[in-house]
Protein backbone atom coordinates (compact mmCIF):
# COMPACT_ATOMS: atom_id res chain seq x y z
CA UNK A 1 0.00 0.00 0.00
CA UNK A 2 1.59 3.79 -1.04
CA UNK A 3 1.40 6.77 0.70
CA UNK A 4 -1.49 8.12 -1.37
CA UNK A 5 -3.32 4.61 -0.41
CA UNK A 6 -2.57 5.39 3.31
CA UNK A 7 -4.02 8.93 2.96
CA UNK A 8 -7.22 7.74 1.24
CA UNK A 9 -7.50 5.37 4.26
CA UNK A 10 -6.75 7.58 6.81
CA UNK A 11 -9.31 10.46 5.55
CA UNK A 12 -12.51 7.35 5.20
CA UNK A 13 -11.37 6.62 8.61
CA UNK A 14 -11.69 9.74 9.77
CA UNK A 15 -15.63 10.31 7.70
CA UNK A 16 -16.42 6.59 9.06
CA UNK A 17 -15.48 7.62 12.52
CA UNK A 18 -17.81 10.52 12.69
CA UNK A 19 -20.94 8.74 11.19
CA UNK A 20 -20.26 6.28 13.88
CA UNK A 21 -20.32 8.97 16.31
CA UNK A 22 -23.35 10.40 15.59
CA UNK A 23 -25.14 7.54 14.63
CA UNK A 24 -24.71 6.54 18.19
CA UNK A 25 -25.60 9.85 19.70
CA UNK A 26 -28.74 10.24 17.52
CA UNK A 27 -29.84 7.69 20.04
CA UNK A 28 -28.20 8.73 23.31
CA UNK A 29 -29.77 7.04 25.58
CA UNK A 30 -29.44 3.78 23.75
CA UNK A 31 -25.55 4.74 23.59
CA UNK A 32 -25.17 5.35 27.16
CA UNK A 33 -26.77 2.39 28.19
CA UNK A 34 -24.87 0.18 25.83
CA UNK A 35 -21.59 1.63 26.83
CA UNK A 36 -22.32 1.41 30.19
CA UNK A 37 -23.20 -2.45 30.19
CA UNK A 38 -20.32 -2.85 28.23
CA UNK A 39 -18.21 -1.52 30.68
CA UNK A 40 -19.94 -3.07 33.78
CA UNK A 41 -19.52 -6.44 31.62
CA UNK A 42 -16.06 -6.01 31.34
CA UNK A 43 -15.67 -5.12 35.04
CA UNK A 44 -16.34 -8.07 36.47
CA UNK A 45 -13.75 -10.23 36.69
CA UNK A 46 -12.07 -7.11 38.64
CA UNK A 47 -14.80 -7.07 41.28
CA UNK A 48 -13.76 -11.04 41.32
CA UNK A 49 -10.41 -10.19 42.36
CA UNK A 50 -11.70 -7.62 45.00
CA UNK A 51 -13.89 -10.15 46.46
CA UNK A 52 -11.42 -12.92 46.52
CA UNK A 53 -8.78 -10.64 48.24
CA UNK A 54 -11.82 -9.23 50.53
CA UNK A 55 -11.33 -12.82 51.91
CA UNK A 56 -7.95 -12.24 53.22
CA UNK A 57 -6.82 -14.33 49.85
CA UNK A 58 -5.17 -13.49 46.75
CA UNK A 59 -2.52 -14.78 44.36
CA UNK A 60 1.20 -15.39 46.17
CA UNK A 61 3.25 -12.69 45.46
CA UNK A 62 1.00 -10.37 44.08
CA UNK A 63 -0.96 -7.79 45.68
CA UNK A 64 -4.92 -6.75 45.19
CA UNK A 65 -4.04 -3.40 43.15
CA UNK A 66 -1.37 -5.36 41.49
CA UNK A 67 -3.79 -7.79 39.79
CA UNK A 68 -6.32 -5.32 39.42
CA UNK A 69 -3.53 -2.92 37.36
CA UNK A 70 -3.65 -6.03 35.06
CA UNK A 71 -7.33 -6.20 34.53
CA UNK A 72 -6.99 -2.51 33.38
CA UNK A 73 -4.82 -2.74 31.41
CA UNK A 74 -6.97 -5.90 29.86
CA UNK A 75 -10.03 -3.71 30.44
CA UNK A 76 -8.39 -0.68 28.18
CA UNK A 77 -6.71 -3.08 25.66
CA UNK A 78 -10.50 -4.59 25.12
CA UNK A 79 -12.11 -1.18 24.84
CA UNK A 80 -9.58 -0.10 22.11
CA UNK A 81 -9.85 -2.91 20.30
CA UNK A 82 -13.67 -3.07 20.46
CA UNK A 83 -13.81 0.51 19.23
CA UNK A 84 -12.06 -0.50 15.74
CA UNK A 85 -12.29 -4.05 15.14
CA UNK A 86 -15.44 -5.01 17.73
CA UNK A 87 -17.64 -5.16 14.53
CA UNK A 88 -15.52 -6.94 12.14
CA UNK A 89 -16.36 -10.69 13.56
CA UNK A 90 -20.22 -9.87 13.67
CA UNK A 91 -20.22 -7.68 10.36
CA UNK A 92 -18.50 -10.42 8.52
CA UNK A 93 -20.48 -13.43 9.71
CA UNK A 94 -23.78 -11.86 8.75
CA UNK A 95 -22.24 -10.93 5.25
CA UNK A 96 -21.57 -14.34 4.75
CA UNK A 97 -24.71 -16.02 5.91
CA UNK A 98 -26.79 -12.98 4.41
CA UNK A 99 -24.80 -13.83 1.43
CA UNK A 100 -24.17 -9.78 0.91
CA UNK A 101 -20.30 -9.99 1.17
CA UNK A 102 -19.62 -9.50 -2.59
CA UNK A 103 -21.43 -6.03 -1.78
CA UNK A 104 -17.92 -5.07 -0.49
CA UNK A 105 -16.10 -7.34 -2.95
CA UNK A 106 -17.36 -5.08 -5.63
CA UNK A 107 -16.14 -1.85 -4.69
CA UNK A 108 -12.86 -0.54 -5.44
CA UNK A 109 -11.47 -0.90 -2.17
CA UNK A 110 -9.73 -3.63 -0.25
CA UNK A 111 -12.45 -5.73 1.63
CA UNK A 112 -10.67 -5.61 5.52
CA UNK A 113 -10.17 -2.13 5.75
CA UNK A 114 -13.39 -1.16 4.34
CA UNK A 115 -15.26 -3.21 6.50
CA UNK A 116 -13.00 -1.88 9.66
CA UNK A 117 -13.70 1.09 8.35
CA UNK A 118 -17.51 0.64 8.48
CA UNK A 119 -18.02 -1.05 11.34
CA UNK A 120 -16.67 1.25 14.35
CA UNK A 121 -17.67 0.61 17.69
CA UNK A 122 -18.05 3.77 19.93
CA UNK A 123 -19.79 2.14 22.61
CA UNK A 124 -16.76 0.63 23.02
CA UNK A 125 -15.47 3.85 24.36
CA UNK A 126 -16.79 3.46 27.64
CA UNK A 127 -15.09 0.47 28.36
CA UNK A 128 -11.85 1.89 27.46
CA UNK A 129 -12.75 5.08 29.65
CA UNK A 130 -13.47 2.46 31.94
CA UNK A 131 -10.33 0.93 31.85
CA UNK A 132 -8.24 4.17 31.61
CA UNK A 133 -9.46 5.40 34.93
CA UNK A 134 -9.03 1.61 36.63
CA UNK A 135 -5.37 1.87 35.33
CA UNK A 136 -4.76 5.53 36.73
CA UNK A 137 -6.35 4.33 40.20
CA UNK A 138 -4.29 0.68 40.01
CA UNK A 139 -1.22 2.24 38.83
CA UNK A 140 -1.76 5.09 41.52
CA UNK A 141 -1.41 2.31 44.92
CA UNK A 142 0.89 0.32 42.86
CA UNK A 143 3.39 1.38 40.67
CA UNK A 144 5.84 2.93 43.75
CA UNK A 145 8.55 4.13 41.22
CA UNK A 146 7.97 4.86 37.64
CA UNK A 147 11.04 4.97 35.46
CA UNK A 148 10.68 5.98 31.35
CA UNK A 149 12.05 2.38 30.45
CA UNK A 150 9.24 0.96 32.12
CA UNK A 151 6.69 3.52 30.67
CA UNK A 152 8.05 2.69 27.42
CA UNK A 153 8.44 -0.73 27.95
CA UNK A 154 4.61 -0.55 28.92
CA UNK A 155 3.85 1.52 25.74
CA UNK A 156 5.38 -1.14 23.67
CA UNK A 157 4.08 -4.30 24.98
CA UNK A 158 0.34 -2.62 25.61
CA UNK A 159 0.55 -1.87 21.44
CA UNK A 160 1.71 -5.68 21.22
CA UNK A 161 -1.44 -6.53 23.28
CA UNK A 162 -3.23 -4.83 20.77
CA UNK A 163 -2.17 -6.48 18.05
CA UNK A 164 -3.13 -9.90 20.06
CA UNK A 165 -6.30 -9.13 20.34
CA UNK A 166 -7.08 -7.73 16.87
CA UNK A 167 -5.63 -10.78 15.30
CA UNK A 168 -8.02 -12.86 17.23
CA UNK A 169 -11.03 -10.70 16.29
CA UNK A 170 -9.56 -11.21 12.76
CA UNK A 171 -8.93 -15.27 13.23
CA UNK A 172 -12.71 -15.37 14.15
CA UNK A 173 -13.85 -13.49 11.60
CA UNK A 174 -12.27 -15.28 8.66
CA UNK A 175 -13.32 -18.73 10.82
CA UNK A 176 -16.91 -17.32 9.99
CA UNK A 177 -16.35 -18.03 6.15
CA UNK A 178 -15.96 -21.56 6.78
CA UNK A 179 -18.40 -22.61 10.07
CA UNK A 180 -21.18 -20.16 8.46
CA UNK A 181 -23.63 -18.38 11.12
CA UNK A 182 -22.06 -19.37 14.23
CA UNK A 183 -22.76 -16.38 16.36
CA UNK A 184 -21.32 -18.23 19.21
CA UNK A 185 -17.77 -17.81 17.54
CA UNK A 186 -16.20 -14.92 19.46
CA UNK A 187 -16.74 -17.14 22.73
CA UNK A 188 -13.95 -19.35 21.79
CA UNK A 189 -12.04 -15.58 21.73
CA UNK A 190 -13.51 -14.57 24.86
CA UNK A 191 -12.67 -17.56 26.62
CA UNK A 192 -9.04 -18.12 25.51
CA UNK A 193 -8.50 -14.25 26.32
CA UNK A 194 -8.99 -14.98 29.79
CA UNK A 195 -5.90 -16.52 30.54
CA UNK A 196 -4.51 -12.82 29.84
CA UNK A 197 -5.90 -11.37 32.85
CA UNK A 198 -4.40 -12.71 35.83
CA UNK A 199 -0.75 -13.29 36.73
CA UNK A 200 0.77 -15.78 34.27
CA UNK A 201 2.65 -17.29 37.02
CA UNK A 202 -0.51 -18.92 38.72
CA UNK A 203 -0.57 -20.92 35.63
CA UNK A 204 1.48 -24.43 34.80
CA UNK A 205 4.88 -23.63 32.62
CA UNK A 206 3.21 -25.44 29.54
CA UNK A 207 0.43 -22.87 29.90
CA UNK A 208 2.50 -19.89 30.07
CA UNK A 209 4.37 -20.88 27.36
CA UNK A 210 1.53 -21.20 25.08
CA UNK A 211 0.01 -18.23 25.97
CA UNK A 212 3.43 -16.72 26.16
CA UNK A 213 4.28 -17.50 21.99
CA UNK A 214 1.84 -19.63 20.56
CA UNK A 215 -1.69 -17.73 20.98
CA UNK A 216 -0.16 -14.68 23.31
CA UNK A 217 -3.29 -13.33 25.12
CA UNK A 218 -0.56 -13.00 28.45
CA UNK A 219 0.29 -9.61 26.31
CA UNK A 220 -3.06 -8.62 26.21
CA UNK A 221 -3.03 -7.81 30.29
CA UNK A 222 -0.05 -9.34 32.27
CA UNK A 223 3.06 -8.37 30.51
CA UNK A 224 2.09 -4.53 30.10
CA UNK A 225 1.27 -4.13 33.66
CA UNK A 226 4.78 -6.37 34.75
CA UNK A 227 6.67 -3.94 32.67
CA UNK A 228 5.02 -0.76 34.12
CA UNK A 229 5.23 -2.62 37.98
CA UNK A 230 8.94 -3.15 37.22
CA UNK A 231 9.06 -7.18 37.35
CA UNK A 232 11.12 -8.33 34.41
CA UNK A 233 9.26 -11.18 32.70
CA UNK A 234 11.85 -13.95 31.14
CA UNK A 235 10.44 -13.66 27.58
CA UNK A 236 8.85 -10.88 27.25
CA UNK A 237 10.17 -9.12 24.12
CA UNK A 238 10.23 -12.24 22.07
CA UNK A 239 6.48 -12.53 22.92
CA UNK A 240 5.93 -8.83 21.70
CA UNK A 241 7.03 -10.18 18.51
CA UNK A 242 5.12 -13.21 18.31
CA UNK A 243 2.32 -10.71 18.45
CA UNK A 244 2.79 -8.66 15.63
CA UNK A 245 3.43 -11.78 13.92
CA UNK A 246 -0.24 -13.16 15.28
CA UNK A 247 -1.81 -10.22 14.19
CA UNK A 248 0.23 -10.93 10.50
CA UNK A 249 -1.09 -14.19 10.83
CA UNK A 250 -5.14 -13.15 11.18
CA UNK A 251 -4.50 -10.88 8.41
CA UNK A 252 -3.41 -13.29 6.11
CA UNK A 253 -6.16 -16.22 7.51
CA UNK A 254 -8.79 -13.47 6.58
CA UNK A 255 -7.75 -12.64 2.72
CA UNK A 256 -7.21 -16.20 2.10
CA UNK A 257 -10.58 -17.47 3.50
CA UNK A 258 -12.21 -14.44 2.25
CA UNK A 259 -11.40 -16.78 -1.17
CA UNK A 260 -13.75 -19.21 -0.06
CA UNK A 261 -16.51 -16.86 0.05
CA UNK A 262 -19.57 -18.04 -2.13
CA UNK A 263 -22.72 -15.90 -2.83
CA UNK A 264 -25.26 -15.34 -5.21
CA UNK A 265 -25.39 -11.97 -5.95
CA UNK A 266 -26.52 -10.45 -2.61
CA UNK B 1 -58.42 -19.28 27.51
CA UNK B 2 -59.26 -22.18 28.85
CA UNK B 3 -56.60 -24.61 30.17
CA UNK B 4 -56.00 -27.67 27.89
CA UNK B 5 -56.04 -31.32 29.62
CA UNK B 6 -53.25 -32.37 30.56
CA UNK B 7 -52.71 -35.07 28.26
CA UNK B 8 -53.06 -32.69 25.16
CA UNK B 9 -50.78 -30.19 27.33
CA UNK B 10 -47.87 -33.09 27.04
CA UNK B 11 -48.85 -34.13 22.93
CA UNK B 12 -48.05 -30.19 22.68
CA UNK B 13 -44.78 -30.27 24.69
CA UNK B 14 -44.23 -32.96 23.00
CA UNK B 15 -44.39 -31.80 19.63
CA UNK B 16 -42.73 -28.77 20.16
CA UNK B 17 -39.78 -29.37 21.79
CA UNK B 18 -39.28 -31.87 19.33
CA UNK B 19 -39.50 -29.59 16.18
CA UNK B 20 -37.32 -27.21 18.05
CA UNK B 21 -35.13 -29.93 18.74
CA UNK B 22 -34.63 -30.98 15.36
CA UNK B 23 -34.89 -26.80 14.11
CA UNK B 24 -31.34 -26.28 16.10
CA UNK B 25 -29.94 -29.86 15.15
CA UNK B 26 -29.54 -28.41 11.96
CA UNK B 27 -26.70 -25.93 13.88
CA UNK B 28 -25.84 -28.86 16.29
CA UNK B 29 -22.37 -27.98 15.73
CA UNK B 30 -23.12 -23.99 17.51
CA UNK B 31 -23.25 -25.86 20.09
CA UNK B 32 -20.10 -27.58 20.57
CA UNK B 33 -18.44 -24.23 20.65
CA UNK B 34 -19.67 -24.89 24.04
CA UNK B 35 -17.20 -28.03 24.27
CA UNK B 36 -14.19 -25.87 24.22
CA UNK B 37 -15.90 -22.97 25.82
CA UNK B 38 -16.98 -24.48 28.75
CA UNK B 39 -13.92 -26.65 29.38
CA UNK B 40 -11.38 -23.57 28.97
CA UNK B 41 -13.06 -21.58 31.60
CA UNK B 42 -13.06 -24.39 33.97
CA UNK B 43 -9.30 -24.53 33.77
CA UNK B 44 -9.10 -21.08 34.34
CA UNK B 45 -11.23 -21.23 37.19
CA UNK B 46 -9.23 -24.70 38.64
CA UNK B 47 -6.19 -22.93 37.88
CA UNK B 48 -6.99 -19.62 39.93
CA UNK B 49 -8.17 -20.98 42.70
CA UNK B 50 -5.58 -23.62 43.50
CA UNK B 51 -3.30 -20.72 43.69
CA UNK B 52 -5.75 -18.91 45.85
CA UNK B 53 -6.78 -21.60 48.02
CA UNK B 54 -2.69 -21.95 48.36
CA UNK B 55 -2.16 -23.67 51.98
CA UNK B 56 -5.34 -22.38 53.23
CA UNK B 57 -7.49 -25.67 54.11
CA UNK B 58 -11.15 -23.50 53.71
CA UNK B 59 -12.36 -19.98 52.65
CA UNK B 60 -15.86 -18.95 53.34
CA UNK B 61 -16.39 -22.23 54.39
CA UNK B 62 -15.39 -24.25 51.28
CA UNK B 63 -12.24 -26.42 50.48
CA UNK B 64 -10.62 -26.38 47.24
CA UNK B 65 -12.21 -29.40 45.99
CA UNK B 66 -15.47 -28.39 46.81
CA UNK B 67 -14.70 -25.27 45.11
CA UNK B 68 -13.57 -27.32 42.23
CA UNK B 69 -16.60 -29.29 42.01
CA UNK B 70 -18.79 -26.41 42.50
CA UNK B 71 -17.29 -24.56 39.22
CA UNK B 72 -17.89 -27.82 37.38
CA UNK B 73 -21.42 -28.22 38.79
CA UNK B 74 -22.00 -24.61 37.65
CA UNK B 75 -20.61 -24.98 33.98
CA UNK B 76 -22.93 -28.19 33.58
CA UNK B 77 -25.57 -26.80 35.21
CA UNK B 78 -25.85 -23.46 32.94
CA UNK B 79 -25.87 -25.87 29.69
CA UNK B 80 -29.13 -27.64 31.37
CA UNK B 81 -30.83 -24.34 31.99
CA UNK B 82 -29.62 -22.20 29.27
CA UNK B 83 -32.77 -19.80 27.93
CA UNK B 84 -33.41 -17.17 25.40
CA UNK B 85 -37.17 -16.76 25.92
CA UNK B 86 -36.57 -13.10 26.31
CA UNK B 87 -34.87 -12.78 22.99
CA UNK B 88 -37.38 -14.54 20.97
CA UNK B 89 -40.29 -12.96 22.67
CA UNK B 90 -38.99 -9.67 22.10
CA UNK B 91 -38.42 -10.31 18.52
CA UNK B 92 -41.85 -11.37 18.08
CA UNK B 93 -43.22 -8.41 19.74
CA UNK B 94 -40.72 -5.58 17.59
CA UNK B 95 -41.83 -7.76 14.52
CA UNK B 96 -45.75 -8.09 15.17
CA UNK B 97 -45.15 -12.33 14.35
CA UNK B 98 -46.38 -12.19 18.18
CA UNK B 99 -50.28 -12.02 16.63
CA UNK B 100 -49.69 -15.58 15.36
CA UNK B 101 -49.28 -16.68 18.79
CA UNK B 102 -52.11 -14.31 20.29
CA UNK B 103 -54.36 -15.92 17.66
CA UNK B 104 -53.54 -19.93 18.60
CA UNK B 105 -55.74 -21.78 21.65
CA UNK B 106 -52.57 -21.95 23.39
CA UNK B 107 -50.70 -20.02 26.28
CA UNK B 108 -47.29 -18.42 24.86
CA UNK B 109 -45.89 -19.20 27.76
CA UNK B 110 -46.44 -23.10 27.68
CA UNK B 111 -44.98 -22.66 23.94
CA UNK B 112 -42.45 -21.21 24.95
CA UNK B 113 -41.62 -23.44 27.58
CA UNK B 114 -41.77 -26.26 25.20
CA UNK B 115 -39.31 -24.88 22.84
CA UNK B 116 -36.95 -24.70 25.48
CA UNK B 117 -37.41 -27.96 26.59
CA UNK B 118 -36.35 -29.24 23.27
CA UNK B 119 -33.28 -26.74 22.59
CA UNK B 120 -31.74 -27.85 26.01
CA UNK B 121 -32.62 -31.26 25.55
CA UNK B 122 -29.79 -30.29 22.55
CA UNK B 123 -28.00 -28.56 24.75
CA UNK B 124 -28.31 -32.08 26.85
CA UNK B 125 -26.69 -34.30 24.27
CA UNK B 126 -23.74 -31.84 22.75
CA UNK B 127 -22.95 -29.28 25.83
CA UNK B 128 -23.70 -31.10 28.84
CA UNK B 129 -22.23 -34.94 28.13
CA UNK B 130 -19.15 -34.11 26.29
CA UNK B 131 -18.25 -31.62 28.87
CA UNK B 132 -19.14 -33.83 31.96
CA UNK B 133 -16.80 -36.30 30.03
CA UNK B 134 -14.23 -34.19 29.69
CA UNK B 135 -14.25 -32.60 33.54
CA UNK B 136 -14.58 -36.40 34.52
CA UNK B 137 -12.09 -38.53 32.21
CA UNK B 138 -9.55 -35.58 31.41
CA UNK B 139 -9.09 -33.73 34.46
CA UNK B 140 -10.54 -36.27 36.88
CA UNK B 141 -13.03 -33.90 38.71
CA UNK B 142 -15.51 -35.98 40.94
CA UNK B 143 -18.90 -34.66 39.43
CA UNK B 144 -20.80 -37.56 41.56
CA UNK B 145 -23.57 -35.63 43.53
CA UNK B 146 -24.23 -36.01 47.04
CA UNK B 147 -27.23 -36.58 46.54
CA UNK B 148 -28.99 -37.44 42.69
CA UNK B 149 -32.15 -37.31 43.76
CA UNK B 150 -32.39 -33.66 45.17
CA UNK B 151 -29.91 -32.33 42.02
CA UNK B 152 -32.73 -33.85 39.53
CA UNK B 153 -35.73 -31.60 41.78
CA UNK B 154 -33.01 -28.50 42.13
CA UNK B 155 -31.93 -28.16 38.72
CA UNK B 156 -35.28 -29.08 37.26
CA UNK B 157 -36.23 -25.67 39.62
CA UNK B 158 -33.48 -23.71 37.92
CA UNK B 159 -34.45 -24.39 34.51
CA UNK B 160 -38.11 -23.13 35.46
CA UNK B 161 -36.92 -20.59 37.14
CA UNK B 162 -34.54 -19.27 34.41
CA UNK B 163 -37.27 -19.75 31.95
CA UNK B 164 -39.60 -17.48 34.23
CA UNK B 165 -37.48 -14.92 34.69
CA UNK B 166 -36.19 -14.37 30.80
CA UNK B 167 -40.04 -14.61 30.06
CA UNK B 168 -40.87 -11.98 32.40
CA UNK B 169 -38.11 -9.83 30.73
CA UNK B 170 -39.49 -10.31 27.28
CA UNK B 171 -42.74 -9.63 28.51
CA UNK B 172 -41.00 -5.84 29.10
CA UNK B 173 -40.98 -5.93 25.61
CA UNK B 174 -44.81 -4.66 25.21
CA UNK B 175 -44.04 -2.08 27.08
CA UNK B 176 -40.35 -0.72 26.04
CA UNK B 177 -39.37 0.20 22.35
CA UNK B 178 -35.96 -1.67 22.48
CA UNK B 179 -36.05 -3.68 26.07
CA UNK B 180 -32.20 -4.81 25.08
CA UNK B 181 -31.41 -2.16 27.87
CA UNK B 182 -33.09 -4.08 30.30
CA UNK B 183 -32.23 -7.45 29.11
CA UNK B 184 -28.60 -6.17 29.52
CA UNK B 185 -28.77 -4.95 32.30
CA UNK B 186 -30.89 -8.26 33.91
CA UNK B 187 -28.06 -10.41 31.99
CA UNK B 188 -24.98 -8.76 34.07
CA UNK B 189 -27.01 -8.92 37.42
CA UNK B 190 -27.38 -12.91 36.83
CA UNK B 191 -24.00 -13.27 35.96
CA UNK B 192 -22.83 -11.74 38.83
CA UNK B 193 -25.73 -13.31 41.76
CA UNK B 194 -26.27 -16.56 40.48
CA UNK B 195 -22.78 -17.85 41.59
CA UNK B 196 -21.43 -18.22 37.53
CA UNK B 197 -18.30 -16.01 38.66
CA UNK B 198 -18.07 -16.35 42.07
CA UNK B 199 -19.51 -18.62 44.53
CA UNK B 200 -21.61 -15.66 46.55
CA UNK B 201 -20.74 -16.94 49.79
CA UNK B 202 -17.87 -14.19 48.75
CA UNK B 203 -20.03 -11.26 48.66
CA UNK B 204 -20.93 -8.57 51.48
CA UNK B 205 -22.87 -9.64 53.92
CA UNK B 206 -25.44 -7.28 52.96
CA UNK B 207 -25.63 -9.07 49.35
CA UNK B 208 -26.01 -12.10 50.64
CA UNK B 209 -29.12 -11.99 52.78
CA UNK B 210 -30.93 -9.80 49.65
CA UNK B 211 -30.03 -12.62 47.20
CA UNK B 212 -33.17 -14.50 48.86
CA UNK B 213 -35.31 -11.86 48.02
CA UNK B 214 -33.66 -12.19 44.01
CA UNK B 215 -34.43 -14.68 41.55
CA UNK B 216 -30.72 -14.95 40.54
CA UNK B 217 -29.50 -17.42 43.15
CA UNK B 218 -31.97 -19.68 42.53
CA UNK B 219 -30.68 -20.29 38.80
CA UNK B 220 -27.09 -21.43 39.83
CA UNK B 221 -25.93 -21.01 42.92
CA UNK B 222 -28.85 -23.19 45.01
CA UNK B 223 -27.91 -26.29 42.25
CA UNK B 224 -24.47 -26.06 42.24
CA UNK B 225 -24.87 -26.27 46.22
CA UNK B 226 -26.87 -29.14 46.32
CA UNK B 227 -24.35 -30.58 44.05
CA UNK B 228 -21.75 -30.05 46.95
CA UNK B 229 -23.79 -31.02 49.27
CA UNK B 230 -24.41 -28.34 51.86
CA UNK B 231 -25.86 -25.13 51.47
CA UNK B 232 -24.50 -21.56 52.83
CA UNK B 233 -25.47 -17.88 52.32
CA UNK B 234 -26.18 -14.95 54.69
CA UNK B 235 -24.70 -16.98 57.93
CA UNK B 236 -27.79 -18.63 57.30
CA UNK B 237 -27.34 -22.96 56.78
CA UNK B 238 -30.16 -24.47 55.34
CA UNK B 239 -30.34 -28.04 54.71
CA UNK B 240 -31.07 -29.65 51.33
CA UNK B 241 -34.53 -30.25 51.64
CA UNK B 242 -35.09 -26.86 53.32
CA UNK B 243 -32.86 -24.71 50.37
CA UNK B 244 -34.70 -26.98 47.66
CA UNK B 245 -37.98 -25.45 49.19
CA UNK B 246 -37.35 -22.27 49.33
CA UNK B 247 -36.03 -22.79 45.64
CA UNK B 248 -39.62 -23.82 44.82
CA UNK B 249 -41.35 -21.25 46.79
CA UNK B 250 -39.13 -19.04 44.71
CA UNK B 251 -40.60 -20.57 41.15
CA UNK B 252 -44.26 -20.02 42.24
CA UNK B 253 -44.02 -16.97 42.83
CA UNK B 254 -41.83 -16.19 39.82
CA UNK B 255 -44.87 -17.85 37.95
CA UNK B 256 -47.60 -16.05 39.36
CA UNK B 257 -45.56 -12.53 38.68
CA UNK B 258 -45.43 -13.78 34.63
CA UNK B 259 -48.86 -14.92 34.34
CA UNK B 260 -49.60 -11.44 36.20
CA UNK B 261 -47.17 -9.25 33.49
CA UNK B 262 -48.25 -11.58 30.83
CA UNK B 263 -52.23 -10.36 30.82
CA UNK B 264 -51.12 -7.16 31.51
CA UNK B 265 -49.11 -7.20 28.40
CA UNK B 266 -51.46 -9.22 26.19
CA UNK B 267 -54.03 -6.34 27.13
CA UNK B 268 -51.30 -3.67 25.47
CA UNK B 269 -50.62 -5.44 22.37
CA UNK B 270 -52.28 -4.08 19.14
CA UNK B 271 -50.85 -5.19 15.63
CA UNK B 272 -51.80 -4.36 11.99
CA UNK B 273 -52.37 -8.00 10.85
CA UNK B 274 -48.60 -7.93 9.49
Amino acid sequence: MDAVAVRRYLAAYRVCLRIAVRQATTYRASFLLSSVITLVGNLAFPLVTVLIYGSGAGFPGWTADEVLLIQSVFTLSAGLSGLVLGGVVFVTMDRVREGTLEIVLLKPVRPLPFIVLTTLQPESAGVALGGAVLLGWAASRSVHAVSVTGVLSFVGLFLAGLCVMAGMSLVMAATSFRWVGNSRLPEIADSTRTFGRYPLAIFPRAVQSVVTFVVPVGMVGFFPASALLGRSVPGMWPAAATCVAFLGFGVWLYHHQIRHYQGVGG
Amino acid sequence: MTALPLVRQWEVMRAVSVVTYKEWAAYRTHSLVSVFVGPVYFVVQYFIWTAVYGGAGTLHGLELTQMIRYFGAATLIGYLTMDFADWNLSMLVRTGRYLTFALRPLHHRFFALSQKVGHRALGFLFEFLPCLLIFVLLFRVDMRPASAGWLLVTVALAFLMGFYVRYCLGLASFWLVDARGLQGVVAILSGLFSGTLIPLVFFPHWLQVLQFFLPFQYMLYVPAMVFTGSYSLGSTHLSIPQVVGCQAAAVVVMFLLSEVLYRAATRRFTDSGS
